[in-house]
Formats: C-alpha cells, sequence, structure tokens
C-alpha cells in the first residue's frame, strides 16, 4: 500500500468491494495495523491495513491558522501563569491521535476565555510538560525558581500554576516549604475532566483561581471544585490537601485543617486565617536531600525491608502506620521494634505518619505504641504522609544533627501541623 | 387533506421528494457505558446536581453551530439523581466503562436483520451536545454497522448506517435560564438506524418506520411509550433539508411530512431558502424550530475507551443465534411453569416483554402473570373503568415501582393488588404502598371469635373470612399461623 497522502488530508480508501472517503487520522499506538478514516458523517472508523488496496488522495489538508488578539485592559490585574502538563492543559490532537499541550495565552484563551475576563495573564512560562507522576523534586525546584521570579515581578500580582493532578499534592507540598517569604498568593490548579469537553471542571477552577490570585490570600494553596456541583471551590492550605477520589471533580479534600476560604466565580468568602499580601522578596529554599522513603505498615510485614533502605543510604523514611501510629509489636511474628532501633542507631531518621489520613497521632494511649515510641521515632502529629516525606527531604538539607531534626519536623512552617482539629 | 392516490404518488416524485428516517430504539440491558439499570423513576430524586456547560472548540477549530446555538445564554443545569439508576459515569465524574457487551450484541443482531455490513473495527465518537441533556457536554456515539436495506411495497429502502449510542438526559422543567434534568435516561443503550434518502411518499415513511419495528421487537428492545422515537430528514428539489425530531406515533407520521412538505414549499413560493435545522414534532402533526443543523464539527473520539473491534467470531455467533421465533417463545414460557391459558393470554395480550423484564425484578412467574394479565381486568370490572385506561394508569412505571417496594417486602403478596387498586383510585404510588397495620392481638381475637362463630370450616374458608374482616391491614401469612393454632 502506497499513498502521498498525509495525516489530515482528505482521502479515497480503495478495499476490494468498497471506497470509503474521509480524513485520513493517526492511528493509536497499540492498533498500528490499522488506518483511521474520518467520515463525512463525523464517525471515525478502523480499516485492516491488509485489506487497502490504495490510498488515494483527494484534497490536501488545509493548515488554519487563527489570530488571536488578547486585548490587555488596564482595569484588570495582572497575573502569571505556569503551566507543567496535566489534563488541564493537554488538548487532544484528532490528527495526531494524542495530545497537544496549551503553552501560549492564545492557546489558553480560546479554551478558558472566561479566565481572561477578570484578569489580565501577561506571563506564561513553561518550565517542562509533564505528567505529575514523572515529576520529582527536581522538577518542584525548576517550579519554585519560575515562580519566585514571577512572583518578584511588580506588575504581576498573583500566580496561578497548572498541574495535573495526580502527584499535586507533593508538588504543593514541596512549594511550601520551598518558597520563604512569600508576597502574593501562589494557586495551584487543575482539571480532572479533559478540557475538550464542554463539562470540563477546569474552566471553574480556574475562574476561581484568578479570584484567588488577585486576593489578599498570601499562601500556597490548592484551588479545585468544592463538590461535584459547578458552584464554588475551595482554596485549601497546600500542605494539607490530598486527592482523595481517582476521578470526581471535587478529589482534592482538605485534611485535618480548614480551607482558607470558599471561592465563587464572583466573590470569595474567607473561612481560616491566612497572611496577607507584603512587599517581602520571595526567597528560595530549594535544597533537598532525595534519599527519603515513604513506607505504608502492613499487618504480618517484615522488618527486613528497611535492610534495603539503610544499604542504599537512605537519609530518612516515613513509616504511615496504623491507627494513632502502631506497626507490629511484641505478639506478632515479625516484631519492628527491634529493627527500628537498629537502623535509628545506624543514622537513619524514622518518622511516623497516619495511614488514616485523617486524624493525629499519639503513641502514648496503647502498650504497643509506648514500645515504638520509646525507640526514638518521630511521630508528626497530624500531617500528611505526602506532606511528611517533601519536609523530610527539606529538612534533612539544613541538618544532621537528630535533635534538631527531630525539633524542625515539628515546627509549623507552612500550616503543615495544626494543634486544634476540630473534626 | 391531500387525498393519496397514483397521482399524488407523482406529485411527490415531482416535487422531488428526499425523506430518510432514523429510528432510535432503547435496548432491554443496563446501560451501554456503567452497570447501572435501565429503568426510568418517577419518585423525588435522592439529590441534585447544578452544573455548567462551556462551548469548546472542535478538531477542526471550529465551534459546532449548534453548539453556539445551545451556549448563548449562561445557563445552569440541574440534575436530578437517583442512587439506584444512577452512578458517577452519568455524573460526568467517572471515565466510561468498557461498552456493554449485550447492548453491542442486541445492536449486531439487528444490523445483520437489516442486511447491514458490519464494521470490523469502529470508534466510539462524543457527539457535542450542549444543551445540557448530556452531563458531559456529548453523547458518545458509535457506527456499527452499514449498508443495509429493507424491502417495501415502492421498493428498496437503502439503510445508511447503524449506530450504537447513549440516551441523553430527560428534561423536566425549563424554569428561566435553568433547566432541570433527570438522570435516570441518560446512558441507556440506544440503536440509531438511518435510512438513505430513498423514500419517495410519505406512505413509504410509514411503511419503513413500521417494518424497522417489527425487526426491533423481535430483539431485546425497551417497550412503550418514550422506548422508540423517529427522526425524520425531508427535502424537496430546492429546499434545504430540515430534521423532524421525535415522532412517537406512526399515525401522525404521514401527516407531519406532508405538513412539512407544504411548508418547505411556501419557502421556495416566497423564492426563499428555508433554514436547514431541527424542529420538533407537535401532537397535531405540525412542527417548531428546536436548533439549528448540527455540522461534522461536533463529533470526535472518546478517548478514554480502545478502537472497538467487532471480531469475526462473535458475529458468527450472532448469526448462528438470532431472535427466537414465536414457536420458541412459547417454550421459553412454559419453562416458568405457567399453564397453558396464562401464556396464550401473555402472547396475545403482548406482554412477553414485560413479563420478562418483571421477572427480573421479581422471581414469581405466578405472581406477576397475575399483575399482568388478571389483576387490572378485576380492577376494571369493580371500578367499572375501561381496561385501556386501567392500563394507562398502571403502566410498566408504576408496576416496576409496586413491584420493587413488594421485593423489599414494604407490602406483602396481599397487599400487592390493593395498593393497584388504590393507585387506580386516584392515591399516589407513594401513598398506594403504605399500609396501616393491625394490632396482631386484635386479630388473634377476631380469628378465635370467627371460630367459635362458624365451626367446622377449612382453613382457608377461615382465612378469607378474617381477610374480609381486616382488608388488607394484616399480612396472610401471619393470620394462617393464628387460625392453625385454633384449628385443628
Amino acid at each position: 500500500m502506497k499513498s502521498n497522502a498525509k495525516l489530515g488530508d482528505y482521502v479515497e480508501v480503495h478495499l476490494s468491494k468498497i471506497i470509503y472517503e474521509g480524513i485520513l487520522l493517526e492511528t493509536p499506538e497499540s492498533e498500528k495495523g490499522v488506518v483511521l478514516l474520518k467520515l463525512d458523517s463525523g464517525y471515525n472508523i478502523g480499516l485492516n491495513k491488509k485489506d487497502i488496496l490504495e490510498i488515494k488522495l483527494i484534497k490536501k489538508s488545509q493548515e488554519r491558522k487563527e489570530d488571536i488578539i488578547i486585548k490587555k485592559e488596564s482595569s484588570k490585574p495582572n497575573i502569571a501563569m505556569i503551566i507543567t502538563g496535566g489534563t488541564i492543559a493537554a488538548r487532544l490532537n484528532p490528527k495526531k491521535g494524542g495530545v497537544d499541550w496549551l503553552t501560549t495565552p492564545e492557546d489558553l484563551f480560546k479554551f478558558y476565555p472566561e479566565l481572561f475576563k477578570k484578569v489580565n495573564v501577561i506571563k506564561v512560562e513553561v518550565p517542562f510538560m509533564k505528567a505529575s507522576e514523572d515529576m520529582d523534586f527536581k522538577d518542584w525546584q525548576k517550579i519554585a525558581k519560575t515562580a519566585q521570579r514571577l512572583l518578584n515581578d511588580s506588575n504581576i500580582k498573583g500566580l496561578i500554576i497548572t498541574h495535573g493532578t495526580d502527584f499535586l499534592g507533593y508538588t504543593a507540598a514541596a512549594l511550601s516549604f520551598f518558597l520563604r517569604d512569600l508576597n502574593k498568593p501562589v494557586v495551584l490548579t487543575y482539571s480532572q475532566r479533559s478540557i475538550d469537553r464542554a463539562s470540563s471542571d477546569a474552566n471553574l477552577n480556574l475562574e476561581c483561581s484568578a479570584l484567588a490570585a488577585i486576593s489578599n490570600i498570601t499562601e500556597v494553596m490548592l484551588v479545585g471544585h468544592a463538590s461535584i456541583n459547578d458552584d464554588f471551590c475551595y482554596a485549601i492550605p497546600a500542605t494539607k490537601v490530598r486527592k482523595l477520589h481517582s476521578s470526581r471533580r471535587d478529589a482534592f479534600k482538605v485534611v485535618n485543617s480548614k480551607p482558607f476560604a470558599k471561592i465563587f466565580h464572583d466573590k470569595i468568602e474567607i473561612i481560616s486565617d491566612y497572611k496577607v499580601r507584603n512587599r517581602n522578596k520571595v526567597k528560595l529554599d530549594l535544597k533537598f536531600v532525595d534519599k527519603v522513603a515513604l513506607i505504608k505498615i502492613y499487618p504480618g510485614q517484615d522488618s527486613s525491608i528497611l535492610n534495603y533502605y539503610l544499604r542504599n543510604k537512605y537519609k530518612g523514611i516515613i513509616l504511615e502506620m496504623s491507627g494513632l501510629g502502631h506497626a507490629p509489636t511484641k505478639r506478632s511474628r515479625n516484631n519492628w521494634v527491634k529493627k527500628l532501633k537498629e537502623i535509628q542507631k545506624k543514622g537513619l531518621i524514622v518518622c511516623v505518619t497516619a495511614q488514616t489520613i485523617y486524624g493525629r497521632l499519639n503513641p502514648l494511649v496503647y502498650s504497643n505504641g509506648r514500645e515504638l515510641f520509646d525507640t526514638g521515632i518521630i511521630y508528626l502529629e497530624d500531617m500528611l504522609s505526602e506532606t511528611a516525606l517533601i519536609k523530610l527531604g527539606w529538612v534533612l538539607a539544613k541538618t544532621k544533627n537528630r535533635e534538631e531534626i527531630k525539633k524542625l519536623m515539628l515546627t509549623n512552617f507552612s500550616h503543615e501541623l495544626n494543634d486544634r482539629l476540630e473534626e | 387533506m391531500i387525498k393519496k392516490d397514483i397521482t399524488q404518488v407523482k406529485e411527490w416524485k415531482k416535487l422531488g421528494l428526499k425523506c430518510g428516517l432514523e429510528v432510535h430504539q432503547q435496548l432491554d440491558t443496563n446501560k451501554l457505558f456503567c452497570n447501572c439499570p435501565s429503568i426510568l423513576r418517577q419518585e423525588e430524586p435522592d439529590f441534585t446536581v447544578k452544573r455548567k456547560l462551556h462551548a469548546v472548540a472542535g478538531e477542526s477549530g471550529d465551534i459546532d453551530i449548534a453548539a453556539k446555538h445551545e451556549t448563548a445564554q449562561d445557563k445552569e443545569f440541574i440534575y436530578k439523581v437517583y442512587n439506584n439508576v444512577n452512578c458517577l459515569v452519568e455524573l460526568d465524574e467517572e471515565p466510561p466503562h468498557e461498552i456493554n457487551k449485550e447492548a453491542l450484541k442486541i445492536s449486531l443482531q439487528i444490523a445483520i436483520l437489516l442486511n447491514c455490513k458490519i464494521l470490523p473495527i469502529t470508534q466510539i465518537m462524543r457527539k457535542t451536545v450542549i444543551d445540557g441533556s448530556n452531563t458531559s457536554g456529548f453523547q458518545r456515539t458509535v457506527m456499527i454497522a452499514r449498508d443495509g436495506f429493507i424491502e417495501t411495497n415502492q421498493g428498496k429502502v437503502k439503510i445508511e448506517g447503524l449506530f450504537l449510542e447513549e440516551d441523553s438526559a430527560r428534561p423536566m422543567i425549563r424554569d428561566g435560564k435553568n433547566i432541570i434534568y433527570r438522570l435516570d435516561r441518560l446512558g441507556i443503550p440506544l440503536l440509531e438506524i438511518a435510512t438513505a434518502p430513498d423514500i419517495k411518499t410519505p406512505e413509504q415513511a410509514k411503511e419503513v418506520a413500521l417494518h424497522i419495528g417489527d425487526i426491533l421487537r423481535s430483539c431485546r428492545v425497551k417497550r412503550g411509550i418514550g422506548t422508540i422515537r423517529q427522526d425524520i430528514n425531508i427535502s424537496i428539489k430546492g429546499s434545504n433539508r430540515v430534521e423532524l425530531k421525535g415522532f412517537q406515533d406512526p399515525k401522525i407520521m404521514v401527516k407531519t411530512v406532508e405538513n412539512e412538505i407544504s411548508r418547505q414549499q411556501d419557502f421556495l413560493k416566497k423564492r426563499m431558502n428555508n433554514p436547514s435545522e431541527v424542529r420538533n414534532v407537535l401532537p397535531d402533526g405540525t412542527s417548531k424550530f428546536l436548533r439549528p443543523m448540527p455540522g461534522e464539527a461536533r463529533m470526535y473520539p472518546e478517548t478514554d475507551l480502545l478502537l472497538l473491534n467487532i471480531h469475526r467470531n462473535l458475529i458468527n455467533e450472532i448469526k448462528r443465534n438470532l431472535p427466537k421465533l414465536r414457536s420458541e417463545v412459547l417454550e421459553d414460557l412454559k419453562k416458568t411453569g405457567l399453564n397453558h391459558e396464562m401464556i396464550k393470554l401473555l402472547i396475545r395480550q403482548n406482554k412477553f416483554e414485560e413479563f420478562k423484564e418483571f421477572l427480573r425484578i421479581l422471581d414469581n412467574p405466578q405472581l406477576i402473570a397475575k399483575i399482568l394479565l388478571i389483576f387490572p381486568k378485576e380492577i376494571a370490572s369493580r371500578e367499572k373503568i375501561s381496561i385501556n385506561k386501567i392500563g394507562k394508569i398502571l403502566n410498566k412505571e408504576v408496576l416496576v415501582y409496586v413491584l420493587e417496594n413488594l421485593k423489599r417486602k414494604k407490602i406483602s403478596e396481599d397487599q400487592l393488588k390493593q395498593s393497584l387498586e388504590r393507585i387506580v383510585k386516584g392515591e399516589k404510588i407513594e401513598k398506594a404502598i403504605v399500609f396501616e397495620k393491625e394490632d396482631i392481638n386484635v386479630v388473634e381475637e377476631k380469628i378465635i371469635e370467627i371460630i367459635k362463630r362458624k365451626q367446622g370450616l377449612s382453613l382457608n374458608a377461615y382465612m378469607g373470612l378474617v381477610m374480609k374482616e381486616f382488608h388488607g391491614k394484616i399480612d396472610g401469612k401471619e393470620v394462617m399461623e393464628i387460625i392453625k393454632k385454633y384449628v385443628e
């Protein structure tokens, strides 16, 4: 089968008994033996390559170039955006079958005209384009550097960062620690429903993010749907947010804290205290030790897994324990107490968080807890495991002193600890 | 009214009438892209959800004209949600599951019966619809087959395509700029059969509709009002194509087509172009503007699903097991243990499909046969209401509701018939399943009294007397227990 037709061209596909007409599309990776054709009705069908006698070019595809001119209005506040990837910045390219990224103000304007009603987006920075599950600490550092530059630009009133949802919580926590002396709002937002559909949650999330970015709430926060209704979002402290649903638009929930505010498309209702705008210059505190790990405890688990981390020169471990902070102890066939003592003696820092997600740890209630507590492991109160992992990597870069590390881990830098749980 | 004779047929030909039919039929399976049951609800919803939709540029970069029309206003959509027939998929909160295999099989059966060629590889598409009738802003649809035909008295009519799609949500109230929908119907598998514009006369349109209807009914499709809908595409020489939507009743089809032809003729007489648009059919056979005709810009692939491969083996299997004939249906019914009379009645009254459907709710063939055949008749004669009217009041949805309450033991078998009576008498269905319960001690005293008064009767005779006394406020099983205690 030879053809001079390219993707997007209008073609005739000749099979032995029938000729189809339509637009030639790219075939998905998984279906290499298939030619995909868009019929005049709009329907796509697949044709087996081995059945095709000829693909005849009828009409070349025409590149459409639209000139979108976004008017900048001086009456509107200026904001900047950092685009990092994820559903919110991915648009389907049906010719390719894959996605194109939205990386310019013009792209954004085409998809999110509502955003531009409230603010001028005067800068769009793209440090990289990745799905959030592909990111690591170096990516968080890049975002932080870009953010610092934008926040210290006096023309910009606030910053929106769009991001994939999967590991958004980690980036959010990292920025909370990396950006010191914050002077303006830093808003992370996302989309759970692809933006090619009219029902995308990105619209409300971005509209509310724009309001948050020009508000007085000078915090790193995540703004997203509060419920499955398209009526308002919550602005949630970036260290206290967790993705708790794989697909719902209100996937992100505040854990062991309260949102800063409830944000409608046209107003903000404040819920809890926040820092206000100021004339600080934002500083970076980027150093990070990535030899940290997060381990979830399960029944009967063999503690010798910890040998791996020792051997591979890990510096710190977050153990996500059961209930108030428990792991298998003396009545278990796999008592963790001895191993925990041993690895700490060898220099590994061990912190504890709650696998219940909600609630505060307290190792003193049960004897098992006391036994574990006596090994010297650090119980991180009500801190989220993901936030704890990031914070440990950040703290370990500051000091090697065990007592100092413990003190820093239990110092509240950015709302990660809450000494009053109301729910 | 125009007289339809030979000259009339020639008249249609002279006008260059081009007419194509689109039949939409609900299939009798769970929903197309999730595992929710395909049942419509009457009650108040469990909760409501508020949503907005935003027009999005299609793959060509254009915003579809129909989509533009719909998004002109900043509407808020309110969805009424039912926990037992809706899940996160209909709420646009979870990606679609794999296409319902049963629905696909039924579609393929119908494709074969319509002499279509089945597409071996096809892609599930999203058709942009932003009037709110789909929470996602699009309707999932896939082309299954093409190029079939049916024979009519006036020659072959080509079937252009067969499409399996999701039904939309039911609009309930339009309240200013807000529209309220029920989500129960969203996602029910809907098979679209589109004929080529080969139909030359309104009569032939009706014949095609009836013929397709016959084929559909031999397969597992939903029955009753609203489960089949017909659209007609019409143009005459020199005019633009108009889609007439929402025929329920083939009887008004001829009249509606004639009305549309004269409407298009009026434009031509005034030397004007009629707009290409979608119009809603009204019960009197006229029509009303609904929206501009959508273009191709509104179709793009459903990226959450893989290409749909329809394997040769599946097609062969379906060919071997095409729908059963009437004689085979009889055999099936015999297996349920129903007597000959009941079976005959079920088939004669065309209640076989409902019977099967109700059996899936409650596995009690005798009772279900009674509900469908005996009770309506008894109530009709007692209340002196025509059986037709009873049939309309005790429609499928009402019966499903009562049956489900029986299944949940909210009412007993004895009470079911009374519930139906009370509904016929005008009580709301929610109330008609509520029964006062008689104090069991009072019942027991009454039973002792009856047994003393009329000695030597059979258990069943006492039962009858007691039931008559309390008129359904007691449970038959309990009563029998008590009677047995005193009658030895």
